[in-house]
């Protein structure tokens, strides 16, 4: 915790790297980990300012487009009484904002072919124009559940084009399982994003992928070398009340000496949920 | 004896036009038609900037001085890397880099078991001694990977970790580096702007360190494919689809006239990869290095290594006739061994 309120930014939000310009999503990571403070306050007014007329959020400042961000700023503020109002908003923009789909026949055709995925269905882009992809759609589904909107259909819509984008041998990558016949792995962070989703949005393990994707990042998991991968992958198992074995130890043992991993603001927040 | 007749160029056609003026207005109505196909084909991006393309890419065909492109044969990785790299960096002439904060760009779009898609690390190794023997002020690895957001498990399954920790040289996340926008001047996408990375806008000299090979959509990646990593997945996403849809060819000419730093190649086709590229395809030893400045033209050169004609490339073919560089083998002088040397025939990407 030291490490995250020392790396804050004077305009009161985090990096990627110590002294890294402000981006959304770490201010909005580093925030949901941190107690109520004066540097959580800091966080909250640096969202605050950040959101567009739109309801959403650019990636940082400088960006005047609302994005994949807005997810993570959603999240972070939702859980704040007096910014209720702000996450609201935000949710609005992730209610209108849907990746492109490709509803014609004869290129849906050809997409199936390609890549084996639906694309007709409709999930959330990085950027609005974009076609849907999972992280982002992963995110937004997390962020909705947070401001009560768990049961609106986009959001089933998002889970079932969740369910579409899985990996044939469990698990989840950007969204793309097949490149023509070969099939793209899977990685742990995009699983454990989706996982994470799926349990917020009341996902059962005998839905769809799920016990599959646990399989997977149980076993990714024991071979994962990475802070990123491990703290994601841990929380996601927990949330399905699954065993870690010596991950968090593993995960414990890359921390560094000034109590961050990697010196990322974002990594550390993530290793450091509860 | 009959006199010959003479066309009186007063004499009237049957509407009561003359000769001549009926000629002169067919030759208009001929211009005027032409214009009009010209102006209705080039709508979409607007005839100024199609003619000011045009007008630069056959200026360029007449008058541009000729693109170096040097090749050096390296018959393995564990070869003198070094001594062939320095080689092909001398062959084709390229900046000393004394002085300069250096960027290297090597091709890390994913690790999958077996499959030779990345830039091996011995060139990467090789260039950091290259650019410390030539006094460079700073040497960093940059990439920003396309199909993972934690690049550092692509770092060590690659090999890159070991290697930058030998080195004592950093590596940047271009994904997640500081941004700047950059104005886009070419006008090939509708995109007014790019976020690109600090770290490369404020180096000095950029190396497109790339793998050669196929590529699905682009038949070849090289070096202007590999610079598609130096815009950041924060913004564009993973897989950066958002420039995809612009158009690859016309969103490639962007960056190559955009480019906010001065750029070179040194390709590494030590062991190519053919077929279904990016990432899936199968080896081809080629044991060579392509080095050059105009990144069209070394790309050209890859694409002849290859087995591919260079004009048959819409990237390739499209930046060329917009004049923003060579492809033409009559245009690219080349140094040092020989092209048939290497010349091998690259299984093409299947058809999307």
């Amino acid at each position: 915790m030291d490490f995250l309120l020392q790396s804050q930014n004077a305009d009161g939000g985090w990096g990627y790297r110590i002294a890294g310009m402000s981006y959304v999503e770490p201010t909005a990571a580093v925030m949901r980990v941190l107690p109520s403070s004066s540097a959580r306050n800091a966080a909250r007014d640096f969202l605050l300012r950040a959101q567009h007329a739109d309801g959403g959020w650019g990636i940082a400042v400088a960006d005047s487009e609302s994005g994949w961000m807005t997810a993570w700023a959603v999240r972070a503020l939702a859980e704040l009484p007096e910014a209720h109002d702000a996450a609201r908003r935000g949710g609005v923009w992730l209610l209108a904002t849907e990746g492109q789909r490709i509803t014609d026949p004869d290129a849906r055709r050809v997409i199936q072919k390609l890549h084996k995925i639906d694309s007709a269905l409709g999930g959330w882009p990085w950027q609005p124009g974009d076609a849907g992809w999972v992280h982002p759609t992963a995110l937004a589904v997390l962020a909705l559940v947070a401001v009560g909107q768990g049961e609106q259909a986009r959001v089933r819509a998002g889970i079932a084009y969740l369910e579409d984008r899985a990996c044939s041998e469990g698990g989840w990558n950007i969204g793309n399982p097949w490149m023509l016949d070969k099939q793209i792995p899977a990685t742990i962070q995009d699983t454990a994003v989706v996982l994470r989703a799926l349990h917020a949005a009341g996902e059962t393990r005998s839905a769809g992928r799920v016990a599959q994707a646990i399989e997977y990042l149980r076993n990714a998991v024991a071979r994962a070398q990475t802070p990123a991968e491990l703290a994601w992958g841990i929380y996601a198992l927990r949330d399905w009340g699954m065993g870690t074995g010596d991950a968090l130890a593993r995960l414990e043992a890359l921390q560094q000496s000034n109590g961050s991993w990697n010196d990322n603001p974002f990594i550390t927040a993530i290793a450091s949920q509860k | 004896m009959k006199r010959p007749e003479i066309e009186n160029p007063k004499s009237k056609t049957e509407n009561g036009l003359t000769r001549r003026a009926f000629l002169r207005l067919a030759l208009l109505t001929g211009i005027a038609a032409g214009a009009g196909v010209i102006y209705k084909s080039t709508e979409a991006v607007g005839f100024e900037r199609w003619f000011r393309w045009m007008a630069r890419g056959q200026l360029a065909r007449w008058f541009a001085p000729h693109a170096r492109v040097a090749l050096a044969a390296c018959a393995t990785y564990d070869a003198d890397v070094l001594g062939a790299v320095r080689t092909a960096w001398t062959r084709a002439a390229l900046p000393n880099l004394g002085g300069a904060r250096v960027v290297l760009k090597p091709n890390l779009v994913d690790f999958v078991a077996g499959y030779p898609c990345f830039t091996h690390p011995r060139i990467v190794e090789a260039m950091i001694h290259l650019a410390r023997e030539q006094g460079a002020r700073d040497i960093v690895v940059a990439e920003g990977t396309t199909f993972r957001r934690d690049s550092q498990a692509t770092l060590e399954a690659t090999g890159y970790s070991a290697l930058l920790a030998r080195e004592h040289v950093a590596f940047v996340d271009l994904n997640y580096d500081d941004l700047g926008e950059i104005a886009l001047t070419g006008g090939y996408t509708k995109l007014k702007t790019l976020f690109v990375a600090k770290t490369i806008r404020d180096a000095d000299v950029v190396v497109s360190l790339p793998k050669m090979k196929t590529h699905h959509w682009t038949t070849v990646s090289a070096s202007v494919k590999n610079f598609f990593g130096i815009v950041p997945g924060i913004k564009y996403g993973w897989p950066k689809n958002t420039l995809h849809v612009q158009g690859i060819p016309v969103f490639l000419a962007e960056l190559v006239d955009s480019l906010p730093v001065r750029a070179c190649a040194v390709v590494d086709g030590v062991v190519g990869l053919e077929g279904d590229g990016p990432i899936f395809g199968g080896a081809v030893p080629s044991g060579v290095l392509v080095a050059g400045a105009d990144l069209l033209a070394v790309d050209a050169t890859c694409a002849r290594l290859m087995g591919f004609e260079p004009a048959q490339i819409d990237y390739l073919d499209f930046a060329a006739w917009a004049g923003l560089g060579v492809i033409d083998a009559r245009q690219i002088d080349l140094e040092g061994d020989p092209l048939a040397r290497f010349q091998r025939t690259y299984e093409p990407p299947p058809t999307m």
